[in-house]
């Protein structure tokens, strides 16, 4: 048997852990410094989405897709995810315009996910939307998930499949042993492997770092604010072209906002922390856009920790420094919907080298490169 | 030097005295529309019962808190109305919410928080029905408002409130139908020796009890509510002691075992927590004078722990003089040492309260599966325990208790009690919930 060595216990590492045992030939062991789902992962907004992502990755993302519509065949559940679509509104011509230059750029490569739809269209599927909205962008088989679930439902599949996880060891290492394999540095003593992947999320490029690879990211803490429950007036998910929004009601009727509204974070106390100034424009924002919640009161708030690339695209794909070790990192916040097949894909790369999954463009290398240049 | 406090019950009323009495001009944020507290609830303008039915015989000490708040109103930044919904030790920054709904920033050098204390709930199969309610917040309905909750009321709980709220009611005519107080006879005479340190609290007590008896009330002692019936009211109280399980008809129940720190802010703070075995809780660490380990946050009364309100005013007091001295003020060492030895006697006679009237966890542990622990998320008993949560945080993360609007704070340790026992552990064990803000629901801008 071949040993793989996962480190960090989010959605990225179980789901490369996953796919790679069930390929057969491999021991998986999944090392997490505190709990499977602590991070990012466990406490993300659950946005199943392809609309407006970077075109470098919706090759992964439709991929992606799919296997979220084929969940429970994949993990035994369905992660709670509800297909009820992703709009993108446009309030101004300027977005009309942008909406439909975005449009024209994904259907000349193919893709047809993304719709884009007449202000009757989208008075029709979300009656209590302001009226001065023009029209929108909509993927219809976008939605939303829950991500403890899903980070449950993984858990589970990886163990099925044969996964060790290892819960409260942290890795502050990794290494090479002269004969080719690779060596990760744990406080509970060395472990070796002929592959490892780093998928320690906001982590991640300090352990790189400390191999002598620059992936440069910094930590984004993404803020969530929650409000108590209100009767049901939305099901899909509803960003804006021009403006940071992200807005759903959930299954029980409260309204989760968020946007990208950054707060503080500390990687060091792997703490976050609100910004008011930040809340107080994502409340403002979601009731300029749907004024039925103007009045509504916040109950709840929550920040989480993540990685960002410079290009705010994800890292995936071997180290250029360290043969054997495969980086899946960088997220930058959307990478929760992403995490059925970048662990594909991962998986793929460590145990074959190679990969004809979508994910050449998201190489580590980009970034040597320009170190180089 | 700005100095906040944060409250207007007993405590703080004491603490800003002090403050203004060493010339410092302090800002006063208190939620509600006037100060006063808790025990000394004011009804609201307009209403008028006088102060010896709504009191009884703390009138006097009512009278003087009230009178101290009208007095010091116009010598400090008095903001009523006001919530503070935030805390953040870094800038030393509060963020409150006016009447009007306005947010605003208060910045702090030092702050007393006098935050005081909320129901302790025991959720029982249909403690959520219309007519149910805390026991505090039933005594808050009589003297805010004169309102009993129902004609025909049971009382459920522990403690000295079950037995003062009884005869108030009594009082005011309205009688309870059945009195139910967990603590058996045994346990009260077991600490009786302790309940001397107090010999006039401790006689009160026993001065209610008789006095309702007299007045033909049915009190139970050992006994326990164990459901409430009715389809969409209340219609009877099913609960059991020693001798079996009961069932009378009732119209409205009122449960609360015991109080609980509001400890929001002293969280958001990062102030450290430690485990109070005889509370059952955890309670922010403080010194006597109610110094924190975080720079610039001070803690008195009942929302750092219980005391009652003779405790919370020496402990505002005393937390006064912290911020005074530690501000380079002088302090009269002889006035800190009597506070200190009054404090001491009131802690003897409040673990003796504790110990005659605690939390009955094992009645909380046992709660029947169907029981809706979080009644904001409408989350199970039973779905707590089928999952594999070693403790509470991730209880809350697999399955939304405790995210509602209370924030936990309603079903935070009952959800404690029962994850502990479902895993055979110490309740301390499963830790307590970390605090977010808003500390209550605030309106989005
Ligand atoms: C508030 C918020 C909202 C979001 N909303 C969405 C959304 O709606 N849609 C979407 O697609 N994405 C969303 N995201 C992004 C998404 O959550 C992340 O991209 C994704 O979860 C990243 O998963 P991960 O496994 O890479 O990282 P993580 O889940 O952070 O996992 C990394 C793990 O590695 C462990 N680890 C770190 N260092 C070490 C070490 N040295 N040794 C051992 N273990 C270590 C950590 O403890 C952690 O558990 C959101 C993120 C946040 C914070
Ligand atoms: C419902 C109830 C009824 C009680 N009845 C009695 C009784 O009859 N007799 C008795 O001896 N004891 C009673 N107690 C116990 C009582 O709490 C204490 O004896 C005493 O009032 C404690 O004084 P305190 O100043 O510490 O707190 P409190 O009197 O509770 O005062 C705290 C004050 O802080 C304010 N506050 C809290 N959080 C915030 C915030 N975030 N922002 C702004 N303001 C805030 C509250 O509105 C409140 O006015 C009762 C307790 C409760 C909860």
């Amino acid at each position: 048997m071949k040993q793989a060595l996962i480190i960090g216990g989010g959605l990225h590492g179980l789901s490369t852990a996953l796919h790679l045992a069930r390929r057969g030939g491999w021991r998986v062991r999944v090392l997490e410094r505190r709990h499977v789902g602590r991070h990012s992962s466990g406490v993300n907004a659950g946005g199943v989405r392809r609309l407006g992502r970077d075109l470098r990755e919706v090759g992964l993302s439709v991929i992606a897709a799919e296997m979220w519509d084929n969940l429970p065949r994949i993990v035994g559940d369905d992660g709670g995810f509800r297909p009820f679509g992703q709009i993108k509104l446009a309030e101004s011509d300027a977005d009309i315009a942008k909406l439909e230059a975005r449009q024209a750029a994904t259907h000349a490569r193919g893709w047809t996910h993304e719709e884009m739809i007449d202000r009757d269209e989208v008075l029709r599927l979300l009656p209590a939307v302001s009226g001065h909205v023009r029209g929108a962008m909509i993927v219809r088989g976008d939605g939303s998930a829950n991500p403890m679930r899903t980070v449950m439902a993984f858990r589970r599949a990886a163990q099925e499949a044969g996964v060790e996880i290892i819960e409260g060891i942290a890795v502050n290492g990794i290494g090479t042993t002269g004969s080719g394999t690779l060596v990760v540095e744990t406080d509970r003593g060395p472990m070796q492997a002929d592959r490892v992947a780093n998928c320690a999320g906001a982590w991640a490029s300090g352990l790189a770092a400390g191999i002598g690879e620059h992936i440069p990211t910094n930590a984004k803490a993404s803020m969530m604010i929650v409000t108590e429950r209100l009767p049901f007036f939305c099901l899909p998910t509803v960003g804006s072209a021009a403006r940071a929004l992200s807005f759903k009601q959930s299954e029980v009727g409260t309204v989760v906002i968020g946007g990208g509204h950054q707060g503080a974070n500390d990687i060091a106390t792997e703490t976050s922390s609100q910004n008011l100034m930040n809340l107080a424009k994502a409340a403002r924002i979601a009731a300029e856009i749907f004024p039925i919640v103007a009045g509504a009161r916040i109950i709840r708030s929550w920040t989480g920790i993540e990685a960002r690339t410079p290009d705010e695209v994800p890292v995936i794909g071997e180290s250029g420094v360290m043969p054997g070790l495969f980086h899946s990192f960088g997220y930058s916040g959307h990478g929760f919907q992403l995490c059925p097949a970048a662990g594909a894909a991962v998986a793929e790369l460590m145990a074959q080298g190679s990969t004809n999954m979508p994910v050449a463009e998201l190489s580590p290398a980009r970034f040597q490169q320009k170190a180089a240049a | 030097m700005s100095v906040v406090v944060v409250g207007a019950g007993p405590a703080g009323v004491r603490a800003v005295e002090r403050l203004v009495e060493a010339g410092i001009r302090p800002i006063w944020i208190e939620e509600s529309p006037d100060g006063g507290g808790r025990v000394f609830q004011k009804p609201p303008p307009g209403f008028s019962r006088d102060a010896k039915a709504l009191y009884g015989a703390d009138a006097s000490r009512a009278a003087a808190i009230h009178a101290t708040v009208a007095r010091l109103r116009a010598q400090v930044d008095w903001r009523p109305g006001t919530l503070v919904w935030n805390l953040r030790p870094g800038p030393r920054l509060l963020n409150t919410q006016g009447p009007d709904g306005t947010k605003a920033e208060v910045a702090y050098d030092r702050v007393i928080l006098c935050t005081g204390a909320m129901d302790r709930a025991l959720p029982i199969p249909g403690w959520t029905k219309p007519g149910v309610t805390g026991l505090g917040a039933a005594q808050i309905a009589l003297k805010a408002q004169g309102l009993a909750i129902g004609r025909q009321v049971a009382l459920c709980g522990t403690g000295p409130l079950l037995l003062l709220l009884a005869w108030q009611l009594t009082k005011a005519g309205a009688p309870p139908a059945l009195v139910l107080e967990s603590a058996g006879w045994a346990r009260t005479l077991r600490a009786a020796p302790g309940l001397a340190w107090n010999p006039v609290g401790a006689l009160r007590g026993l001065a209610w009890r008789a006095a309702l008896r007299r007045r033909g009330v049915r009190i139970r002692t050992g006994a326990l509510p164990l459901r409430v019936e009715g389809t969409d009211k209340v219609e009877a109280l099913v609960w059991r002691d020693a001798r079996g399980e009961h069932r009378t008809e009732v119209d409205g129940v009122a449960i609360g075992y015991g109080l609980k720190p509001e400890t929001q802010l002293a969280d958001l703070a990062g102030v450290p927590f430690s485990f109070d075995g005889l509370q059952r809780l955890w309670l922010p660490e403080r010194d006597r004078a109610g110094r924190t380990a975080v720079p610039g946050v001070y803690l008195a009364g009942d929302g750092a722990s219980i005391g009652g309100s003779v405790v919370a005013e020496l402990a505002g007091t005393r937390a006064a003089l912290a911020v005074i001295e530690d501000a380079g003020g002088h302090v009269d060492p002889l006035e800190t040492d009597m506070i200190h030895r009054r404090l001491w006697l009131e802690a003897r006679f409040r673990a003796a309260l504790e110990r005659a009237f605690p939390y009955p966890a094992e009645h909380a542990a046992a709660m029947p599966d169907e029981t809706l622990l979080c009644r904001c998320e409408a989350i199970t008993a039973g779905e707590l325990r089928g999952t594999d949560a070693p403790e509470v945080n991730r209880g809350k993360a697999f399955t939304r208790i405790g995210m509602g609007r209370c924030q936990g704070r309603v079903c935070g340790p009952a959800g404690a009690e029962v994850l502990a026992a479902a895993r055979g552990c110490d309740i301390r064990d499963v830790g307590r919930l970390r605090g977010q803000m808003p500390v209550k629901p605030v309106v989005m801008a």
